[in-house]
């Protein structure tokens, strides 16, 4: 199938490489993914606060994580040179494979996380005597976003650093 | 579980002189990719292992083997015992 102008804009976006030093070394790419996962986190449950609480105070809380959230996504992004994002008719064979081992990984993951809300959320049931109608939905939203976002901290996490190459090809 | 395949892509990258942007958009892969063949973490399709012997106009045996390579300066002027 031939690329579409959209594939190519998207290919262009994602191998922008101006951003490259902020995640250019396996440290750096840990810290992405740690304050991506801090700032998810943060994001979901202000927002979690906000629809199942009784305020609207915590709606600051979210308009405040997003941008950065947004800035922190899209440094992913690039440091996985698009791996999630572009069309698979855009990546190559290795990085088809990659894609697939990243997707297989975070589903496992998942499924634990899962696994570990079903029970936490059981235990909390008996524990506390409570109602459980009322922590299932904001425990699945919580589950849906991890999800959502779990194959891009997994692919922010295996990106390997590229080799200086002493033919001027960028790294 | 797949075999550890040898190559010696950088050696004869760096002799020819190509960049691997050059080599990477000749074959048709991203540039990293040509980096992960040549630090032996990733294995390369049959496609690609002729398309890649193909623009060096060598063997594929001449880039790719199960056996590790010896130094090319072993293989054209031979080890001499001191």
């Amino acid at each position: 199938m031939t690329a579409t102008r959209y594939d190519r804009r998207m290919y262009v976006v994602m191998n922008d490489r101006r951003a490259a030093a902020a995640y250019a070394t396996v440290p750096r790419r840990r810290l992405l993914v740690g304050a991506h996962i801090a700032l998810t986190l943060t994001g979901v449950g202000a927002w979690i606060g906000t629809v199942f609480g009784t305020g609207f105070g915590l709606l600051v809380v979210v308009a405040a994580v997003l941008l950065p959230w947004m800035v922190l996504t899209g440094m992913l992004n690039g440091s996985t040179r698009g791996l999630l994002e572009l069309r698979g008719r855009m990546l190559d064979e290795r990085q088809l494979i990659e894609r697939d081992r990243v997707r297989a990984l975070a589903h496992r993951i998942t499924l634990w996380l899962l696994l570990a809300g079903a029970f936490g959320l059981g235990a909390y049931g008996v524990l506390t005597d409570a109602p459980l109608r009322t922590a299932v939905t904001p425990v699945l939203v919580g589950v849906l976003v991890v999800h959502w976002m779990m194959p891009l901290w997994v692919a922010g996490l295996r990106v390997q650093d590229d080799p200086a190459d002493d033919l001027g090809d960028e790294s | 579980m797949s075999e550890q395949v040898h190559n010696r892509l950088a050696v004869v990258r760096a002799e020819r002189k190509v960049s691997r942007q050059a080599l990477a958009e000749a074959v048709g892969v991203h540039y990293q990719t040509i980096g992960y063949i040549e630090r032996g973490q990733y294995n390369p399709s049959l496609d690609l292992a002729l398309k890649l012997a193909g623009f060096f106009g060598l063997p594929v045996e001449a880039l790719f083997s199960l056996e590790p390579f010896q130094p090319l300066t072993d293989e054209v002027y031979g080890r001499k015992e001191r």
